[in-house]
């Protein structure tokens, strides 16, 4: 049918030549940006979250530094005074100053944030990976881990703070064991649906062992999504901390967090209600970009994740 | 469909059986003595042999969980140590606020965050998209008792609009019962809108990828049709279960926004109770939200063949 | 006057990357009553100028110029609502997934209600009264109880049917239907064809049809359409491309499709292949778009852009090389 014998160049001279119409630009070309400044102003989420997480940091780190004076200095004579050049957030009902606290303050909520991110991610991952790969262990595990999901996270913390005397590793502690189920659950979902995966069949079939087979195929499948939680872990542990204290089940008042300077503030709010602003302020934004990290890390690393939540 | 029922309800038995035994085990995971952490720090030596013997230390473990759980099963959750009342009336007394709350924050959350939700997928990419998202991030920044109060501060305080705090009964009118629930609901609901509102728009807009909303572009249906009848339908299955874990949410939350608007309900109670150190209390209140939490999740599980056809148990 | 006039239509896409020229300066007519082969491999455009015509491009991040002249409206002119008229009413349109087109959450009869309550004002019961008129009429056995099914009861040619029963309920003037019968086993593609084809006759619309299938093509289509990379390169009458093709890249399509019983006749059984991936569509290219695969291509097609050419009557093709009726005979 086809034959090439319609085509014949010899045939052709330059002029005669029917040439097509340019076609317009309908739209205005796209700029690719490459490089640090590109991948910033792709994700501005990780860009915003992650400098005001770095700034936080770095005040909590040399909270002497900013012209802080001791946190826990009483002075009875200078009670309540409202903001001032002097007391930039005014001083609480024990004449402490309200700045210094909130900047040292950082450093409770920071670690007690990044505490339980860590340990909980560790545990997390440990039961997530046992209940993925050892099949009589999977359905005892599950079944404890529904039922601790099934007691609202806040109340399992309040009711183990209720056992122990606050402090903050018992704080770390409670907000830890009310988080792990998630994070369990959460690697336990991406082990069972990596061993559904063609490659990892493929490795099982081939005799590779658990152990390679976990750090060769797993965890880097695993290292995403568990990085993302553990964001958000972060930020949900922070709001817990300042609930826990807020409740009178937190940290102890001598080291000042920002949920233990609300819960002083807490019985003047209607008169002096700078001393829960401030520090409400910070923790808000610290939970912030702690967040905005985690939208923008789930957005950069799994586009298809992104669609859900 | 029947046995499918049947068997959702009994899988719903071990997991209450590790709450319970969670909450049981509460006090025997505290370091020390059980009798003298109950007993408290003021406790004489009698009050706490008193205690250890009522608690029955000297039988087994499980004997003990055992007796507890047959006593819950009858209505029993022990006698508060502070007021020597039985718990269950405790809660009953509490009760009504708690779930007035809830309710009305869970119909005000649903009412504004499912269209929130749909709404940002439809002009996804836009400023209004921008700004709903912005929304959510932000209400899942704020703890609930800083909204609470920085809501009564505005609305109560400055403008005069409601009441700062307080609690209404139900049978003294509606409108004195919803004036104080409205900053709480508000309070309380702006993280749970947030959730529903990100699972709306999330799941909205992998069903408006789907091929069936195309065809019902070119059929010719509006974009109304197309959003709350082509696409929520689809999209109703995760969005219901959302709204359902998010309840621990709001129990969680409860328990704070009832100490901003000393409202007297359950949440108030734990907190009293947490300060007390009334076990009996805190277990009694972590059992029932607990259980409150898992039916209504499995009453949700059940519900799911409303919205989908293809479900069939 | 056409029915249909697309001209000089272009619909692109912006990406993260760039944008894509999905549809770049195309133009078109379809006669009424006429059927209209629009052919191509996967990712020339074919889709995008069916879904530019009912203008179900997402914009942004597409946009679509020219214009699509439908009895001399301009509908890229109309407004939302006046599109929406048109749509299932005078155009309607076929989707490839038969499996995935039909909403799972309504029934059947609610889904071809739909249409006939939008456009021709039925209220609930005429509309379901018709719709088993309309599954009687594709040839639904037993319509009175598949109206009330979800389409997850119906098999996969059973959907496509209820899709055909969708398009036609309006009457409308135009049918596009995109590849309606890849997604299908061989069997059911041939009664759907035909189903097609009877309906044509007694409904009297004009059809467009996209697919790579050039065995379909055959069958059904009057006249054909050859497009790459976003571009139109051939159109012909349907007997005289597939006796004469001009443009090479439709030889190489011509040449690709097996023969039924070819071995046995002892002719040549090994099929063509044309070499090569189709260009990125980001780019402008200088030349030819079918150049870098093209076994013919020269210095002058790297260089200049071959426009559209009659080469014989009724027959046009975009090649610098192409040889016209004249100079052949």
């Amino acid at each position: 049918m086809a034959s090439a014998s319609v085509l014949n160049p010899a045939d052709v001279s330059p002029g005669s030549v029917k040439v097509a119409e340019p076609t317009r630009d309908i739209m205005p070309p796209v700029k690719v940006r490459k490089g640090l400044w590109g991948f910033m102003w792709r994700n501005p989420t990780i860009a915003v979250g992650g400098t005001i997480l770095l700034l936080m940091v770095i005040m909590a780190v040399f909270a002497p530094l900013f012209w802080t004076v001791d946190p826990t200095a009483l002075a009875p004579a200078r009670r309540t005074r409202e903001p001032s050049l002097e007391h930039w957030f005014g001083t609480d009902m024990l004449g402490r100053d309200v700045y210094s606290r909130v900047v040292y303050g950082a450093r409770v909520s920071l670690i007690v944030g990044f505490a339980v991110a860590l340990f909980s991610s560790i545990i997390g991952l440990t039961i997530g990976l046992v209940s993925g790969f050892v099949r009589w262990a999977d359905g005892i595990i599950m079944r404890i881990m529904d039922g601790l999901m099934s007691i609202p996270s806040i109340l399992l913390a309040i009711a183990l703070m209720a056992l122990t005397r606050g402090s903050v590793g018992n704080v770390i502690l409670a907000i830890t064991v009310a988080e792990v189920p998630r994070v369990s659950r959460l690697v336990r979902g991406v082990v069972l649906s990596l061993r559904e995966q063609p490659y990892v069949d493929a490795a099982v079939a081939a005799g590779t062992r658990t152990p390679v087979i976990i750090w060769r195929h797993i965890l880097p499948n695993t290292i995403a999504p568990m990085t993302v939680q553990a964001t958000y872990v972060c930020a949900s542990a922070m709001i817990v901390e300042s609930i826990l204290s807020f409740i009178g089940a937190g940290t102890p008042p001598i080291i000042p967090s920002w949920g233990n300077i609300m819960a002083e503030g807490r019985a003047l709010w209607q008169v002096k209600p700078y001393i829960v602003f401030f520090p409400a302020v910070f923790l808000s934004i610290t939970v912030l970009a702690v967040n905005m990290l985690g939208d923008g890390l789930r957005d950069a690393l799994d586009p298809r994740m992104a669609k859900r939540i | 469909m029947f046995a499918y029922v049947v068997r959702r309800i009994l899988a719903t038995i071990p997991v209450m059986a590790v709450v319970a035994l969670f909450v049981f085990s509460l006090l025997y995971i505290a370091p020390g003595d059980p009798a003298a952490v109950i007993a408290g720090d003021q406790a004489t030596p009698e009050d706490v042999e008193r205690i250890r013997a009522s608690l029955g230390l000297d039988r087994p473990y499980l004997v003990r969980f055992g007796a507890w759980v047959w006593d819950i099963m009858r209505g029993d959750l022990g006698v508060s140590i502070f007021t020597n009342l039985p718990v269950s009336t405790m809660i009953q007394q509490r009760i009504e606020p708690t779930l007035s709350l809830m309710v009305v924050t869970l119909l005000l959350a649903v009412s504004v965050a499912v269209p929130l939700g749909v709404l940002a997928a439809w002009k996804v990419g836009t400023w209004v998209d921008n700004a709903v998202m912005s929304f959510a991030v932000l209400a899942f920044s704020v703890p609930v008792f800083v909204v609470g109060y920085l809501l009564a501060y505005i609305f109560a305080l400055e403008l005069d609009w409601l009441p700062v705090q307080g609690y209404t009964a139900f049978s003294q009118g509606f409108w004195p019962w919803l004036e104080n629930l409205i900053l709480p609901a508000i309070a309380l609901g702006s993280v749970y809108i947030a959730l529903i509102a990100r699972i709306t728009r999330a799941t909205m807009l992998e069903v408006l990828q789907q091929d069936y909303i195309r065809t019902a572009r070119a059929k010719g249906a509006g974009q109304r049709s197309i959003l709350f009848l082509h696409a929520l339908k689809n999209a109703a299955v995760p969005i219901v279960t959302v709204i359902g874990i998010g309840i621990a949410l709001l129990i969680g939350g409860a328990v704070v926004t009832e100490s901003v608007f000393a409202i007297p309900g359950l949440g108030r109670l734990t907190v009293d109770a947490i300060l007390r150190r009334d076990y009996p209390v805190i277990q009694g209140v972590v059992l029932l939200f607990s259980f409150v939490y898992v039916l209504v999740n499995l009453a949700i599980d059940l519900l799911y063949t409303l919205f989908d056809p293809r479900i069939r148990y | 006057m056409a029915l249909l006039e697309v001209e000089n239509l272009q619909t692109h896409f912006r990406g993260a990357d760039g944008v894509n020229r999905a549809v770049d300066g195309v133009s078109f007519e379809v006669n009424s009553g006429e059927t209209v082969a629009i052919v191509g491999e996967s990712g020339c455009g074919k889709s995008v100028t069916a879904m530019s015509i009912l203008r179900l491009i997402p914009e942004p991040p597409g946009k679509i110029a020219g214009s699509i002249r439908f009895n001399g409206k301009d509908l890229l002119k109309l407004s939302d609502r006046e599109m929406r008229d048109i749509r299932g009413n005078e155009i309607s349109m076929i989707f490839q997934e038969p499996m995935t087109s039909l909403n799972p959450v309504l029934t059947v009869g609610r889904q071809i209600g739909e249409t006939l309550r939008l456009h021709q004002g039925m209220n609930k019961q005429q509309a379901e009264a018709r719709a088993v008129e309309m599954l009687k009429l594709v040839g639904i056995p037993e319509p009175e109880r598949r109206v009330k099914e979800y389409p997850h009861q119906l098999s996969g040619g059973m959907r496509q049917r209820v899709m055909i029963a969708i398009a036609l309920a309006c009457n409308p003037k135009l049918l596009i239907a995109d590849e309606p019968t890849t997604a299908l086993d061989v069997t059911i593609q041939a009664q759907i064809l035909d189903l097609m084809r009877d309906l044509k006759r007694t409904v009297g619309a004009a059809i467009v049809i996209i697919t790579h299938d050039l065995g379909v093509v055959a069958e059904v289509a009057e006249r054909v359409i050859v497009m790459y990379a976003g571009r139109k390169v051939e159109e012909a009458e349907v007997g005289r491309l597939f006796r004469n093709p001009r443009h090479p890249y439709t030889q190489g399509l011509l040449g690709s499709m097996p023969k039924l019983g070819s071995s046995l006749t002892g002719e040549e059984t090994r099929l063509q292949e044309i070499p090569g991936l189709v260009p990125s569509l980001k780019k402008k290219l200088d030349g030819c778009v079918f150049a870098s695969r093209c076994a013919y291509a020269t210095d002058l097609c790297l260089k200049v852009a071959p426009g559209l050419e009659e080469k014989a009557e009724g027959h046009i093709a975009a090649c610098h090389y192409a040889l016209k009726e004249s100079v052949a005979a």
